[in-house]
């Protein structure tokens, strides 16, 4: 448990000698991600070895004290935040164009970093409210380093996050009036069918589909993410509107009476399928370079919120596997697929998707991890998302009633490979390429393949994991 | 431990091309002599692997390499008899197509990523080859698709890209549904190695809808690759790639990885009796035959060589899927045979084309007049390949064809007879023109577009003689399949001893 907090607090603390002293050092944060990295690897180690451990923190009992848990899937979103935050940081740090360097993405991206690890190993409604509203926070102040021209999307994205933590905020006031307990285990055994339950999920619910960019309620994210810097776009995609997600999937898991969760069930996975099939057209259609890689985002949310759907609706485990597979290997994706994207841009001095015009030969590293990346946003094999989505895949096919839902996914994976090749083919359009305005920058090209490189090779491993998590439960 | 060597060889046939092509990506263009000096030896690497396998299979060795990736089917490669067939004739087949390339590509751009991909293609098919369960098929399937993209979109114009979009549109759907089939399987009862006779057998009351929609999808998904009619669109449009990349495609990679598919998926995992027992057999014949129609129709129609060419594939891979769709063991030997048959003919006939457009700029028919006089030896082997093609006596595609027709008969198809008849009538519509054309007609006073290859001369300095070799090597190897066909070492003789297995014979 204590590499666990150490985790935790080394980006903390790095974040206020940062701020403190003045300094804008990357070399620092990309030591501390790389200790923390370290530390949340040992935590997951020891679970693997101890099972879940508890820490009541001043060592207050719930329903008193504030309760964090470190389980195997903890554990690894843990591993998970730290490994994105470290290759993020070493791309912010030695790409020319990431527009980070010498800014306040270096404490800010470390509180970042803290406020994701707290709310991980939280277990409780109210810490939860907390650590939402330093993330909601600190994204946006993120998004607006990028300069003037992400003033609109960033001030549109704060007021939503604010609307929808006083949303969450009044699901928590109403569950704690109800019930006066906020732990979520000591939640999960009184809560019953009634009105006011159910107001309050609904409340909860809306908030953190509004900060989780959640179809239909996502149309803040393209512009904000597109507007961002390119390491700060990288992260907000693959980590932040996880965190909300995370939360989601804990509350209809755990706390929702069975009845109501069924019916909510329903809803999610048709959401999901609206959101793999409408992020993808709109993905397909868009002239913007980032604008079409956080589209993607909305769409691969799709699968997390079908997962989840189904997970309720059935009462199926295995979908709580499939839900934290796509997020794991859509967020390490999707980091090589934005600092990818990013890099591009830049170099090629236009924001738009025909400016990449033979980019295949102009700057193949940067198109290869773009093309890299999308293979496992689509699910081709061997990729992080293929095993996601076969596992997925497997309780849909166990009897005919469930066919259709099959027919989403199939939906889904062709929408992707719709926007992922609709840029890879104009990058090998050779009979005109666009000319790059500088020298391409072959090592960051590099530092936005290897995301990529680890979600393929991710699959090399999922055999393990799979068989862990479905032993010990998440 | 020391793993046995028996283990590493399928993983090695893979990696004999695959490491080679990363390194030839990171080349720069104008390192030629290193890039040649690598291609040749992963060439040959790989062959001597091959030989290696082929002995030891003949020893009775067993060559298995499984690690974990999904719960309920690893990756697992297996040289059996039937992986063997296809991983030979790729290997032999890219030996010839990389020395073509060589010639063909000579002072052209891009070469580092045309050979770095190429040798990505050749990689995948070996895998899909070897492959020994559903999953990994599937996996090399998809890859297959990735590494020959580039290809197909290599010339980087409108055309080609048009074409891309439509190939990738095909080839990708398709592998979607392949996946979907796939998984449904899996979901059922996971992916165990492929066996002879299927493993479904005691499945069969219990899921009967599952297995049939299973088995509807992953068809579909291999009737791209395959092009089957309605899904043959992307063919004719992939022809735009350079002659080196469409004679890959159309004789070894990617139709036959189709092709190949349907033969795995009827034999080794539903089996002959469970295929007809779920009343699978008659519409994959129908559909079988009208294709082989169908594309022979289209044919005769097209005035462009490279486009004629292209339509007669996707008729005569059709013999294949219709070989495997009657049932029975003579016409399945007949389908296997054919596999090797079609390739080595259809990679002939390509280089034969390209060889024309690039000596003498000839792309359409009516430029094709009295090209024999001038290309004598390019011409006789388009001759020899057209010819089995037709499958005159005693070419390698009269032996394809008399054991399809046995085949019919012996399972009471006789109409299939007609079909065959048909065909090949139509075969000689489209062939013998051109090859009267070649050899009887006058030819112009100037060849639309000459270009200084060879010596310029009739004879072996007819055209660049990294363009000559290969043709008249895989036209004597096309003869040899159908002149020495009873011998022990003709790809009939060991089409017939995979079947034995199979039908347990």
């Amino acid at each position: 448990m204590s590499a666990a907090l150490l985790s935790l607090l080394i980006p903390l603390i790095s974040a206020l000698v940062l701020l403190l002293l003045r300094v804008r050092v990357g070399g620092l944060v990309i030591l501390a991600n790389a200790t923390s990295l370290g530390c949340a690897a040992l935590a997951l180690y020891q679970v693997v070895i101890n099972g879940t451990q508890q820490l009541n923190l001043g060592g207050w009992e719930t329903p008193l004290g504030i309760r964090f848990e470190l389980g195997p899937l903890t554990a690894l979103l843990l591993v998970f935040t730290a490994l994105i935050h470290l290759l993020v940081a070493i791309y912010a740090q030695r790409s020319r164009h990431s527009q980070t360097r010498d800014t306040d993405f270096w404490p800010l991206s470390c509180l970042l970093h803290a406020s994701l690890g707290a709310l991980w190993l939280s277990r409780d409604l109210f810490n939860w409210y907390v650590t939402l509203e330093l993330l909601g926070l600190v994204a946006v102040a993120m998004v607006i380093l990028s300069g003037p021209r992400s003033h609109v999307p960033a001030l549109r994205y704060l007021l939503l996050s604010l609307a929808a933590s006083l949303c969450y905020l009044l699901g928590v006031a109403l569950l704690y009036g109800q019930y006066g307990v906020l732990d979520i285990r000591a939640l999960a055994g009184v809560t019953s069918n009634d009105q006011v339950t159910r107001l309050a999920l609904l409340l909860l619910t809306l908030g953190l589909m509004v900060k989780a960019a959640l179809w239909p309620l996502h149309q803040w994210l393209p512009a904000a993410h597109a507007a961002a810097p390119t390491a700060v776009s990288a992260l907000l995609s693959a980590l932040v509107v996880k965190g909300p997600l995370f939360i989601l999937w804990m509350l209809w898991d755990n706390v929702a009476p069975a009845e109501l969760a069924r019916q909510a069930g329903i809803f999610f996975a048709v959401a999901g399928i609206a959101a793999l099939v409408s992020g993808g057209l709109a993905a397909l259609r868009t002239p913007w370079i980032k604008v079409l890689v956080a589209y993607s985002t909305v769409a691969q949310l799709g699968y997390a919120l079908l997962a989840l759907g189904l997970l309720l609706y059935w009462q199926d485990a295995n979908m709580s596997i499939a839900l934290w597979l796509f997020v794991i290997a859509h967020g390490l994706a999707k980091v090589s697929m934005f600092l990818a994207a990013g890099e591009m841009q830049a170099t090629l001095g236009s924001r738009h998707v025909s400016a990449l015009k033979g980019a295949s030969q102009t700057m193949p590293v940067a198109m290869f991890a773009f093309a890299v990346a999308g293979g496992s946003l689509i699910g081709l094999p061997p990729s992080g998302g293929f095993v996601a989505k076969w596992v997925l895949l497997q309780p849909l096919f166990l009897e005919p009633a469930r066919w259709p839902w099959a027919l989403g996914v199939l939906l889904g994976t062709l929408a992707s490979a719709g926007y992922v090749f609709r840029v890879v083919t104009i990058a090998f359009d050779r009979a005109d390429p666009n000319p790059p305005d500088y020298d391409s920058d072959v090592s960051a090209q590099w530092l936005a393949m290897l995301p990529a490189l680890i979600v393929w090779a991710m699959a090399l491993m999922s055999e393990p994991l799979i068989e862990w998590f479905r032993e010990v439960g998440l | 431990m020391i793993t046995a060597w028996t283990t590493l060889l399928p993983p090695a046939i893979i990696l004999s091309s695959l490491l080679p092509g990363l390194v030839i990506f990171s080349l720069r263009e104008d390192q030629v002599k290193l890039r040649i000096g690598l291609n040749l030896f992963a060439v040959i690497l790989k062959l001597c692997l091959v030989g290696v396998m082929l002995w030891g299979v003949n020893q009775g060795l067993e060559f298995r390499f499984a690690i974990g990736f999904l719960p309920g089917g690893g990756l697992v490669l297996q040289g059996g008899a039937t992986s063997l067939q296809f991983v030979t004739l790729s290997s032999v087949l890219w030996l010839a197509t990389t020395i073509y390339a060589i010639g063909y590509l000579e002072d052209s751009p891009l070469r580092s990523r045309f050979f770095g991909y190429f040798s990505l293609c050749v990689s995948a098919t070996v895998g899909l080859a070897l492959a020994g369960n559903l999953v990994t098929f599937l996996l090399f399937y998809e890859l297959l698709t990735l590494a020959t993209f580039p290809l197909v979109v290599h010339r980087g114009t409108q055309k080609a890209l048009r074409a891309g979009r439509v190939y990738l549109a095909y080839t990708l759907g398709g592998g979607a549904l392949l996946l979907m089939g796939i998984a449904l399987l899996h979901s059922i009862t996971g992916s165990p190695e492929f066996q002879a006779g299927g493993y479904l057998g005691p499945l069969l009351d219990a899921h009967r809808p599952s297995l049939i929609l299973a088995f509807a999808l992953m068809i579909s998904g291999l009737g791209v690759k395959a092009a089957l009619i309605p899904l043959h669109g992307w063919l004719p449009q992939a022809m735009v790639a350079p002659a080196p990349v469409s004679a890959l495609l159309h004789a070894v990679a990617v139709v036959k990885a189709g092709a190949f598919g349907i033969v795995r998926v009827v034999y080794d995992v539903y089996g002959v009796e469970q295929v007809q027992a779920l009343g699978l057999a008659m519409p994959l014949l129908a559909l079988a035959a009208a294709t082989i129609l169908y594309g022979s129709f289209k044919a005769l129609q097209q005035q462009e060589l490279k486009k004629r060419l292209a339509y007669s594939t996707i008729s005569q891979v059709s013999y294949i899927t219709l070989g495997v769709a009657l049932m029975g063991p003579i016409a399945a030997v007949g389908a296997l045979a054919h596999l090797v048959h079609q390739g080595l003919m259809k990679v002939t006939l390509f280089y034969c084309a390209g060889n024309f457009a690039e000596t003498l700029g000839i792309h359409r028919i009516n430029e094709m007049n009295g090209v024999g006089k001038r290309m004598p030896l390019t011409m006789t082997a388009f001759t020899l390949s057209a010819l089995g093609m037709i499958g005159v006596p005693p070419t390698a595609g009269f032996i394809s064809k008399w054991y399809l027709g046995l085949g019919a008969l012996e399972v009471g198809q006789d109409w299939v007879l007609l079909v065959l008849v048909l065909s090949g009538l139509l075969n000689a519509a489209y062939f013998l023109p051109l090859i009267y054309r070649g050899w009887f007609a006058e030819p112009p006073t100037q060849w639309p577009e000459e270009h200084a290859l060879g010596n310029g001369r009739p004879g072996l300095g007819e055209t660049h003689w990294m363009l000559l070799a290969p043709v008249l090597f895989t036209a004597t190897l096309a003869l040899l399949a159908g002149v020495l066909a009873g011998s022990e070492l003709s790809p009939l003789a060991w089409s017939q001893l995979i079947i034995n297995r199979r039908f347990g014979l």
